[in-house]
């Protein structure tokens, strides 16, 4: 696995790799004029959808299949939205790009636009990467410069603007519908869908939001082809109709109690156990690994003993994680306590819970008071019991919420408590040794809210 | 015709009706109870208590598959073969849940909150909700802030519907209301200085579905098991909306718009809602008084309509001013009474109250500048009755009043603001016989030889017709205080017609006699009737 | 709508162009909006409500729904401004199992604030923060724009120190 020549990560250990000069003398910007020079936005919608690319944002959609529900012969204007929000706990791939190759970044951006006949992309970063929103908006700036973004681009005819959109710390704008109500100035609620953003999206025009990793990867595909794309990562299961492969190279994102936490590159399909052994150095201080996280907080997690799991976009699921998510691992080891783990889990989602639908408002406030309460020394058996049904009922997959941010708090709930049970019951029955069995309802905390 | 299977029953849909999964449940017969979706604001689904199961069946198999996951019922369009499931356990489950949720950090305020008796929230969690409370007790009561002059809100009741917000937003327009904060935290306010302050701004309150906003008109004033409601219309402007007045023992306590797409779709203004309080005005003049050679003296009821009778069949010029605030069936009656006397009397309509300019809405909603109910009801039965043109009020007092040729006038009145001076007075100075009908003392009132006292919308039986030509039909919904008798009541007895009085029986005769009523024959629907597209279609 | 009672401009000519410079870029001014906010924020440190009647206006908004995204965020301090300095310490899970709320009390301990607040002296603003995306440098901290990496009570000292 170590002999993976980076692709995306190719250039990011060069001197100034974030300038323009840096980037273009390594080929870069080839993409944009063969494609500019020489095929239609149909050829490279069609390139992208042959080479199986699935969205690196979390939701792992099929990205040439989300181009094709643009309406055809719209009269526009269409709009792109870069999503640059990651905020999702564990992950920070696209800072790395953005800061060390963000031209590499906008090259795809600029061909994913001319692929769904944009007129506009709005790069919607979020305010916390003040390094990245300099040298992004320094490469925009080079752009234009250089002919790249503008009018007539490289007497194509095609012209395109990119302007960046500052967040303000929402979790939930990196919720496709919640960044475009966002770009719109208004709170940060994911829309009800349908209609999609394709359809009515951006000012209600056809809007296409794609991830920073995913337009990167857009610029190799055309570089260098749909097949060469194919040849990395993981073909879909022949025993399942619905499997649409994980083709490709990603960014995986190890932090946590590992010796080398960082960014690391690798086809799609690698496991935990070689994440943390090839790339991660080892678990820290020599400790024996308890539970990872395998996509961002979202997916859940998986024990030690599920460190196989492939890191594919089918694997996770094998092992009852949400997905592959943003393919950020967190690892920890055997000093974490589980219940305080899943205190800071449902405290994140009670604080970026939009509030907009009722069972994830009160859902995730509801779980985070349990969670204290519990960590107080006041816990009982049943309160495992209801923050399960919480987990269990709030979500888009049964259908109770607008968004996916339920099903993300829910399913480190359920993981956390069916894979580590015993750490729980442990937990209660030796901080409440009175209490413990009740099963009627108890005083609740005097909570002291902070911000 | 489209179907839809709603539970396992057929509705058929109207071709080109397009109804969410609600209403389409509601014509089955089935409630989809519901927060925040309403008809007239847009659907957001938040608060997701109205998810139910959906499908399709196939036109040719007759198979029908399941989506498999809840939706909810207000975004899903019923089309031809839509399936609802709103019976089972998936569903019953989710509204458990939902209902759960939004008790768990409700306060306890049912014993001092307004909307018990009318609240979504308690009655769902009767019908739909969880035996007992799981999560963890903390009693408290809500608090209060003041949104403005007529509307406060119990911050903590709120389940974040939003109608509220989206009203200010989507109707009214003025966007004063918003939510603040994130998550747990959201809450409903004003922005600082800018107050809820706009002409449909009670509107909020028919919206919340909890008691999260109160009226700080009927606030504490009454509970509304003890009211009864009564279908009416009000008499503000020419909009004429279709409303409900709330009484208690024939005390009004509140009006509240009833749904009429034809005229206010769900809404009424401020000044209609709250415009209700002369009603209950202690200086509103008590009872029948003549003037004597003492000076005015009471009159018992059963003496008034001979004394007036014989009192102006010794005029020899008579004339009537029949005021656009009372209904079509009065107007009628006092018209054909007078020219029953003498068949020249001069018609005169009442002076027409205007106030500002028509104000229109998002979505068309409108306050209109012309402040009474019926002047089109009132112009079309003096035109019919007389064949002539209307003569107008301000034609009578420059023109035929100075003539000296009528010693004895009827004016009707019912304006509850003032609405004559000295010098109008001074101009019925010759008129031997002035009866003078309305709420509260006047100039006029005050020279007349008989003063009536006036009855208020709420008390009377009829009809009136709004700026559209639409007739809307009620009866009275509270008792005139004792010594007022309604204007139907005396204008039946002095036109000599026995037993009680019955408007429906006048309006018939209205809808015989004149061609612009003829379409008002049988049963008027609730929403009222379009005269002239219905005159058009057929008659005299 | 009520005429708003009268108040001291707070934004300068500077941002009002800098505001109105963005309104090219979208099609509905609404859109402005979170631009706005920051322009304000970076050179006020705040956002007062006077703030929001005067972004309202130029937007073609009522002030209500320029509050409302505002307080979405919790991004923008009202009250007063933040401090000259305004430090982010990440809670989110890598941080977290690095031992950041730990460094988070210790540093509010010897602050005398709580998280969230600024110092006596209004020079620094300590909060935490959801997940800063630097998680292979956790725990960490941003202060301004400078982020600190792989925290210690030691450095966190010494970041104190040379405030």
């Amino acid at each position: 696995m170590a002999e993976f020549e980076p692709i995306l990560l190719a250039n990011i250990d060069r001197p100034d790799s974030h300038t323009r000069q840096v980037y273009e003398s390594t080929g870069g910007y080839s993409a944009l004029r063969k494609v500019l020079g020489s095929q239609t936005p149909n050829d490279v919608k069609e390139t992208v959808k042959a080479s199986g690319l699935r969205g690196r944002g979390g939701a792992g959609f099929p990205t040439g299949l989300k181009w094709t529900f643009l309406p055809k012969d719209h009269p526009g204007p269409i709009y792109f939205c870069l999503n640059a929000d990651e905020s999702e706990p564990g992950t920070f791939n696209n800072r790395y790009l953005m800061e060390l190759d963000p031209h590499q970044v906008i090259e795809g951006l600029i061909l994913s636009c001319f692929a769904t006949a944009a007129s506009t992309a709005y790069f919607y970063m979020r305010c916390e990467y003040p390094l990245a929103w300099k040298r992004v908006q320094q490469a925009v700036d080079e752009c234009y410069e250089a002919g790249y973004l503008g009018k007539n681009i490289l007497g194509s005819g095609y012209s395109l603007d990119i302007f960046l959109h500052r967040g303000a710390a929402a979790y939930i704008c990196g919720e496709e519908t919640g960044l475009i109500e966002s770009i719109e100035g208004r709170r940060a609620w994911p829309r009800i869908k349908p209609p999609f953003p394709a359809v009515e999206g951006l000012f209600r025009k056809p809007t296409v939001v794609n991830n920073v990793e995913t337009v990167a990867c857009v610029r190799h595909i055309m570089e260098r082809g749909a097949d060469w794309f194919k040849s990395m990562g993981v073909p879909p299961d022949p025993k399942n109709p619905r499997d649409a492969g994980s083709y490709g190279p990603k960014l995986y994102c190890l932090s946590g109690h590992v010796n080398k936490p960082g960014c690391y590159e690798a086809p799609l399909g690698i496991t935990v156990n070689q994440l943390i052994d090839q790339y991660g150095g080892g678990m820290r201080g020599g400790r024996k690994p308890k539970a990872a996280i395998p996509g961002g907080i979202s997916m859940g997690l998986l024990k030690a003993s599920e460190f196989d799991c492939p890191l594919d976009f089918n694997g996770p699921g094998k092992y009852a994680c949400l997905g592959l998510g943003t393919a950020a691992v967190v690892v920890m080891d055997e000093t974490v306590s589980m219940v305080d783990f899943l205190h800071n889990s449902c405290q994140f989602f009670a604080h970026d819970s939009c509030g907009q639908c009722t069972p994830c408002r009160e859902g995730t406030a509801w779980s985070l008071r349990l969670m204290k309460r519990i960590l107080a020394g006041k816990g009982r058996l049943k309160d495992l019991d209801l923050l399960l049904e919480i987990g269990d009922t709030i979500g888009i997959t049964p259908g109770t919420t607008i968004c996916g941010l339920a099903d993300g708090a829910a399913w480190p709930i359920k993981n956390a408590i069916r894979k580590f049970r015993g750490d729980f019951e442990d937990h209660i029955k030796r901080t409440n040794p009175e209490g413990w069995m009740r099963t009627d309802p108890v005083p609740a905390l005097d909570l002291v809210e902070i911000h | 015709m489209p179907t839809v299977i709603v539970d396992g029953k057929e509705v058929e849909l109207a071709p080109g009706e397009r109804l969410n999964g609600i209403q389409a449940a509601a014509r089955a017969g089935v409630e989809v109870p519901h927060y925040c979706w309403h008809p007239g604001l847009s659907v957001v689904a938040s608060c997701r208590m109205c998810l139910v199961e959906t499908g399709k069946k196939d036109p040719a198999t007759g198979k029908i598959q399941m989506l498999g996951k809840l939706v909810p019922a207000c975004q899903t369009p019923a089309t031809d073969g839509t399936v609802f499931v709103t019976d089972n356990d998936n569903v019953k489950n989710a509204r458990a849940m939902v209902e759960e949720d939004l008790l768990l950090r409700h306060p306890v305020d049912c014993s001092i909150c307004d909307k018990a008796g009318e609240c979504s929230l308690q009655d769902y969690h009767f019908e739909y909700g969880r035996e007992e409370r799981r999560a963890d007790i903390k009693p408290f009561n809500s608090r209060r802030r003041s949104l403005g002059d007529t509307v406060t809100l119990f911050v903590d009741r709120c389940v974040m519907c939003t109608r509220c917000v989206r009203f200010t937003r989507e109707i009214s327009g003025d966007a004063e209301l918003m939510v603040a904060n994130r998550g747990a935290h959201e809450e409903i306010d004003v922005f600082p200085g800018f107050p809820l302050d706009n002409k449909l701004s009670g509107n909020v309150v028919d919206l919340c579905p909890v008691g999260a906003l109160g009226d700080k008109d009927f606030l504490y004033t009454q509970r509304v098991w003890f009211m009864k409601s009564h279908d009416g219309v009000c008499a503000g402007c020419s909009t004429g909306c279709s409303i409900r007045v709330d009484e208690n023992q024939d005390r009004v306590y509140r009006l509240k718009p009833r749904e009429n797409p034809h005229v206010n779709q769900w809404w009424m203004c401020d000044e209609g809602r709250y415009g209700w309080k002369h009603i209950h005005d202690p200086n509103r003049i008590a009872g029948p008084r003549r003037r004597g050679a003492k000076g005015m003296e009471n009159v018992e009821w059963p003496q008034v309509a001979k004394q007036i009778d014989s009192d102006l069949r010794r005029c020899s010029g008579l004339a009537a001013v029949v005021s656009p605030h009372l209904t079509v069936e009065e107007a009628y009656l006092l018209a054909t009474y007078i020219r029953g006397i003498r068949p020249n009397a001069l018609l005169v309509l009442g002076p027409i109250p205007v106030s500002g300019e028509d104000e229109t809405f998002a979505k068309g909603f409108t306050i209109r500048a012309e402040k009474c109910p019926n002047r089109k009801g009132v112009e079309a039965v003096l035109t019919g009755v007389t064949g002539t043109p209307l003569v107008t009020w301000r034609e009578f007092l420059d023109k035929h009043l100075p003539s000296g040729s009528y010693d004895g006038v009827w004016v009707s009145g019912g304006y509850v603001a003032p609405w004559n001076d000295t010098a109008v007075a001074d101009r019925f100075a010759r008129v031997k016989t002035l009866v003078v009908q309305d709420f509260f003392s006047s100039p006029l009132m005050e020279t007349a030889t008989w003063q009536l006292p006036a009855a208020a919308f709420a008390e009377r039986d009829g009809s009136y017709v709004n700026h559209a030509d639409r007739l809307q039909s009620f009866e009275w919904a509270v008792r005139a205080p004792a010594g007022v008798k309604v204007e139907g009541h005396l204008y039946w007895q002095l036109a000599g017609r026995t037993g009680l009085f019955r408007s429906r029986a006048v309006l018939d005769d209205v809808a015989r006699a004149i061609g612009y009523f003829s379409a008002a024959t049988g049963v008027i629907p609730d929403v009222g009737l379009d005269l002239k597209v219905n005159q058009l279609a057929g008659a005299s | 709508m009520n005429p708003a009672p009268v108040r001291k401009r707070v934004l300068t000519d500077e941002m009002v162009a800098k505001i109105k410079a963005y309104i090219p870029r979208y099609p509905s001014k609404q859109a402005v909006t979170l631009p706005a906010l920051h322009v304000v924020n970076d050179a006020l440190r705040h956002v007062p409500l006077a703030a929001i009647v005067e972004i309202a206006e130029i937007l073609d908004l009522a002030p209500a729904q320029v509050q409302d995204t505002l307080s979405f965020y919790g991004f923008f301090k009202q009250d007063k401004p933040h401090g000259e300095v305004r430090a982010w310490v990440c809670r989110s899970v890598s941080c977290y199992l690095m031992g950041a709320d730990q460094l988070l009390d210790r540093m509010c301990d010897r602050l005398h604030i709580h998280p969230g607040e600024t110092t006596a002296d209004g020079k620094l603003t300590l909060e935490y923060a959801e997940c800063l995306g630097a998680c292979e440098h956790a725990p960490c901290m941003l202060a301004g724009e400078t982020l600190h990496k792989s925290l210690t009570p030691e450095k966190a000292d010494a970041f104190l120190d040379n405030l």
